[in-house]
């Protein structure tokens, strides 16, 4: 009995650490919807954030310097999906993708320039268990916070506002592309922390392709959740649990990549069964455009 | 007089090619309900934004020296929050870091009270009632005590008696020492409640008038500029069954067909008189197929089932004009010559085995821009390019084109012009007279009037009353309208 | 209307080619490279001799299929980014066909092929079936899909498609009869070339010409205008997704039977990603859409010497190819027909 209490326990502790990342990615994620900007980006955000933290971290030696600027990264990486997504108006996902492949090849091209090798970092000095366990728990205060925030202060309203009807904002007076630009970059920078968690605290160096698809799952779960922090962080432990039981599953012995894919199914059933009945804001994906008025 | 409140000087303002207001003085006194009217199109609209400092003019000035508010003609309000939140939007009561919602619903209520109008500051605005929303946008403006008012086309979608209880509100205002402008086109209550009034064409002010000193034919002859231009002849025509409905219901939440039963014959004009949101969006929306129903409809004998796709109606000769030209009509990227294809590009002669033929496309297109007097007259436009009006004739040519069984026009004429507008009515009398069966739906009772053999009245998704073009009762129609018996 | 067009594909062109030599030349002096040694390496690694030549071609061809597919997606209001997956899975599938094949080059080419193409075509239609049956965002579906095919590949070709006459993580050589002719000798440049051309060609047919193209369109500019004119929405989503599907697969089978001989699981270095820049460079039409393929085979051979040679990190042009995605993400793409 007290073997299986162990592996429960066990079970759940790795739950936790599979969804600390994909915590932080789905609130970012979560607050730039919610004013209405699709962030496609949240896997480069995470990347950046990575490449980022382990740099300065190896750079300095200290890995909660290294957590600070990977959220700067990650906030940087944000504003130009926001700059070009508010102000230029382009299309959110377009540029979301775009901003992806950067990030990836910038990370890659930075490995050889800064470490002199492609493929992977040195190790860099990291958070121990201690620093895991207060990123986690700082990414379920974070929700319950981005909740507070959303819907108890005026700023969450008049975000909300632009994110269902900007122009209805803008008629009170609310400029919903500086809103949502700093939506953005606020997002960004709680989802590059996803991106530190998996190189400081997960493990200890960067790696090409180490998010492996977490930013995507995290979108899935924003929607999963309803939008709302505290769904999609509900949503992010249900993935999270699904990695976690592939490292159980795998010493079955069940092939590792079918493993692997499980949280990827889990994802995408879950969009199959839930389209349809789940409303995003109604402005989400739309770009504002100040419209002057005419009789058409 | 005293002081104006809000001057306008040699405003100009264009859009692209459009010269939208073309040198416009205007003044506003305290205590005056002062009318703006002109047809669509006209610029009373943009004269209105650029009052309220929504919109920059290329040239004049603007000089408030109060505050303004402005309601607008489509709702700026956000659905899924509630009413105190659109209300207080931007000026939220606080306490520390977070809104006071006590302190929130207490002024939404002291100042709906104030004002006389009733509504709920806790209930969610996409579950309200038209009217009722109407009433949120204005508290929204009234919440900023604005020493002007600016109200664009405000009972456009308000039944008679809420018109009325709108009025009083309104005119209290005014009394308060508010100067109130409002943009309509409703000459009746511009007799009945305005003090002055000025009259836009073109973009230019053309007249100027107190009300108690003009009529509503003098202002309407200086709208148009002239008299109105004759609708097509009524032929004389005996009409036989075309289309049956009974039991429809269709839509769900505000708005929903709850049960609709009536007869359209072939040779006729049928006219759905109804305040916007008791059901017509609907009753379009099953007929056209797009949306699910109960109940029956039957074309010619054809039982049109709720799984009967639109390309299966299209091809039974079921054609339906959308009230929303830009979004459910055209693809506004596309030429005319495509857009004319669209709808009729599934059978021949549009359609030659797996390729569009174009020839037949460019013949389709040159007699609906003829027939239809589509400017510019050419097939290779884009109809992005295209004025509302003319927009709205390709869309009603490609349908009357088709030479359709049935036609549903919702809302044919809604904002263009009075000669495009005029044009339109003209073509779907032609196409009665030619033994068509046509189903107008519009939220303008003169069009109805204009134009229909049998008037029936919606309210409250369903059919209320039924009246022959011979003796219909305007005022028996708008009680009707209004819910009442 | 023709000059506007060209007016936006100039200007489109010339932000492109801006951001090419800018940040190239930026990346090149932060690699301590003088940007005319790095950009010099890169057109001599892309034209130098005929064989260099020939490779650009190779990899524009490789980017030109998945572009098509992309663009078809796109055209129809939908945003295919699993291409890469679709790819991947063409070539797995020709892979594994191409070992069997008998009889005359004609059938063995045509029949894997064909098993690209069809394994291609049903990644892409699973996620044209979740967004015609049940309205999935097809975005995360086929980001979703993308990881679960490089997934099934690996396994597949560890596991059940193993064969002892194989390297871990690649199918046998191909029967030689499946082996794509080349069109220049002693290059790697076979018929696949002339396939894709002559694809690009027929998809611009389509496009203009057909019902089926008239539909789809409409269904991406006018969702709702299309719906109310006899379009059905989910029959053109599900067809777009699956024809957009098998054009990525008949990609990755043209690299396994032309280029490879073999499928490997590191068959394609991100080209699915990359054909997105190249789709939208070429403004969604095909013809166009080549010429964008060249230049960005340019960039993706030419990189490879720059990396040799000058020492410039070759990630450098994927940093270069996602900005330029940005850059043009200016025309609205899809009309918003929103869905989860």
């Amino acid at each position: 009995m007290s073997a299986l209490v162990a592996a429960l326990i066990a079970l759940a502790g790795l739950t936790l650490i599979k969804a600390t990342p994909l915590i932080f990615a789905a609130l970012g994620g979560v607050l730039s919807e919610r004013s209405g900007v699709v962030n496609i980006g949240l896997e480069g955000i995470m990347i950046g954030g990575a490449f980022t933290a382990v740099c300065v971290s190896g750079a300095t030696g200290s890995p909660l310097l290294g957590a600070i600027a990977g959220i700067f990264a990650g906030a940087a990486l944000a504003a130009l999906l926001a700059f070009v997504a508010t102000r230029l108006a382009f299309d959110q996902i377009v540029a979301g993708t775009g901003l992806n492949i950067v990030a990836l090849g910038g990370a890659a091209f930075g490995l050889v320039l800064v470490y002199g090798q492609p493929g992977a970092s040195h190790e860099v000095p990291a958070f121990g268990k201690t620093g895991e366990a207060v990123l986690t728990v700082l990414a379920l205060v974070l929700a319950g916070a981005l909740s507070l925030f959303l819907n108890r202060t005026p700023w969450g309203l008049r975000i909300r506002a632009c994110g269902e009807n900007p122009r209805a904002a803008a008629s009170a007076g609310i400029d919903p592309l500086q809103t949502r630009f700093w939506s953005v970059v606020a997002g960004g920078a709680i989802a590059s922390l996803g991106g530190v968690y998996l190189a400081l605290a997960e493990l200890d160096l960067y790696s090409d392709g180490m998010t492996a698809g977490r930013g995507f799952i995290a979108l899935a779960a924003v929607i999963f959740g309803r939008w709302t922090p505290f769904g999609a962080t509900g949503a992010a432990l249900f993935f999270g649990f699904f990695s976690a039981l592939q490292y159980t599953l795998q010493r079955v012995g069940i092939p590792s990549e079918l493993m692997q894919a499980l949280p990827y199914l889990a994802a995408l059933v879950a969009l199959a069964g839930l389209a349809g009945r789940v409303r995003a804001p109604a402005s989400d994906g739309i770009p504002y455009v100040a419209e002057a008025v005419r009789s058409r | 007089m005293s002081e104006p409140v809000l001057t306008l000087r040699g405003i100009r303002k264009r859009f692209g090619a459009v010269l939208a207001v073309d040198g416009v003085d205007l003044e506003l006194h305290a205590g005056e309900i002062h009318a703006l009217v002109g047809e669509n199109g006209a610029g009373k609209s943009t004269l209105a934004a650029i009052a309220f400092g929504a919109v920059i003019p290329d040239e004049g000035t603007v000089d408030a020296h109060a505050v303004v508010g402005l309601v607008h003609q489509h709702f700026q309000l956000v659905d899924r929050l509630n009413v105190w939140e659109n209300v207080l939007l931007g000026r939220e009561p606080r306490r520390g870091w977070r809104i006071d919602r006590d302190a929130a619903r207490e002024r939404v209520r002291t100042l709906a009270a104030e004002h006389g109008l009733d509504v709920d500051p806790d209930a969610l605005v996409e579950n309200l009632p038209i009217g009722v929303q109407q009433r949120v946008e204005l508290l929204r403006e009234l919440e900023r005590r604005p020493g002007v008012l600016l109200l664009d086309e405000p009972t456009a979608a308000l039944a008679p008696t809420e018109i009325a209880s709108f009025f009083r509100t309104i005119t209290a205002l005014a009394k308060a020492g508010a100067a109130v402008l409002i943009v309509t086109h409703k000459l009746q209550e511009v007799i009945d409640y305005s003090t002055r009034v000025t009259v836009m064409r073109s973009g230019r002010v053309v007249a100027r008038y107190d009300t108690n000193a003009t009529s509503t034919d003098e202002i309407a002859r200086a709208m148009v500029g002239g008299d109105l231009p004759p609708l097509a002849e009524r032929a004389a025509v005996t009409p036989t069954p075309r289309l049956t409905v009974r039991a429809l219901a269709a839509g769900s939440g505000g708005g929903e067909l709850v049960d609709g039963t009536f007869e359209v014959r072939a040779g006729e004009i049928v006219g759905v008189a109804g305040v916007e949101g008791n059901g017509q969006s609907a009753l379009a929306d099953a007929l056209a197929g797009v949306t699910a129903y109960t109940g029956t409809i039957e074309l010619d004998g054809v039982a049109l089932t709720s799984s009967v796709t639109p390309a299966a109606r299209l091809a039974a000769g079921v054609r339906v004009i959308p009230q929303d030209r830009r979004n459910e009509a055209l693809v506004l990227g596309w030429t005319i010559a495509e857009n004319v294809a669209l709808g009729r590009h599934q059978t021949p002669p549009m359609r030659r085995g797996m390729v569009i033929d174009r020839a037949a496309e460019n013949a389709a297109a040159a007699e609906v821009i003829e027939r239809f007097d589509v400017r510019p007259p050419n097939a290779q436009a884009t109809v992005d390019a295209l004025s509302g009006g003319n927009q709205q004739k390709v869309v009603v040519g490609r349908a009357l084109g088709a030479h359709p069984k049935l036609i549903v026009a919702y809302q044919p004429t809604r904002g263009i012009d009075v000669g495009a507008a005029t044009l339109v009515q003209s073509r779907l009398i032609e196409a009665r007279n030619a033994g068509c069966a046509v189903l107008l739906i519009s939220f303008e009772l003169d069009e109805i009037f204009a134009l229909a053999d049998r008037v029936l009245v919606m309210s409250g998704g369903r059919f209320v009353g039924a009246f022959d073009r011979a003796n219909v009762d305007r005022g028996r129609v708008g009680t009707l309208m209004a819910g009442g018996h | 209307m023709p000059a506007f067009f060209r007016l936006r594909i100039v200007r489109d062109l010339a932000v492109a080619l801006i951001v090419v030599f800018g940040v190239g030349s930026i990346a090149m002096l932060l690699a301590h490279v003088s940007p005319i040694d790095g950009f010099s390496a890169l057109f001599d690694g892309a034209f130098g001799t005929t064989s260099e030549f020939a490779e650009t071609l190779v990899s524009a061809t490789a980017l030109l299929f998945p572009a098509l597919g992309i663009a078809l997606a796109f055209r129809a209001g939908l945003f295919n980014i699993g291409a890469e997956g679709q790819l991947v899975l063409g070539g797995l599938a020709a892979g594994v066909a191409g070992v069997f094949v008998p009889g005359p080059p004609i059938v063995s080419i045509v029949v894997t092929l064909l098993a690209g193409a069809i394994a291609g075509g049903v990644w892409g239609g699973i996620a044209g079936f979740l967004k015609a049956r049940f309205g999935a965002n097809e975005v995360i579906a086929t980001l979703m899909l993308n990881v679960i095919a490089a997934l099934v590949a690996t396994y597949a070709v560890d596991g059940p498609l193993h064969f002892a006459t194989a390297n871990e993580g690649e199918t046998p050589l191909l029967a030689h009869t499946a082996w794509l002719p080349t069109i220049v000798p002693d290059t790697r440049l076979t018929i696949s070339i002339v396939i894709a051309l002559a694809l690009a060609f027929a998809l611009r047919f389509v496009f203009n010409r057909t019902v089926f193209g008239f539909e789809l369109r409409a269904a991406g500019e006018a969702p709702e205008a299309a719906r109310r004119s006899g379009v059905d929405l989910s029959r053109i989503a599900l067809l777009a997704m699956t024809f957009s599907g098998a054009i990525a697969g008949l990609g990755g089978a043209t690299l396994v039977t032309g280029v490879l001989h073999r499928f490997n699981t590191g068959l394609s270095p991100g080209y699915g990603f990359v054909a997105i820049a190249v789709a939208l460079v070429g403004n969604l039409e095909p013809i166009w859409i080549a010429v964008a393929a060249f230049a960005f085979g340019i960039l993706q051979n030419g990189a490879l010497s720059m990396q040799a040679e000058a020492n410039v990190p070759r990630d450098i042009v994927n940093v270069v190819e996602g900005l330029v995605i940005i850059a043009l993400a200016g025309r609205r793409y899809v009309a918003s027909r929103r869905s989860t």
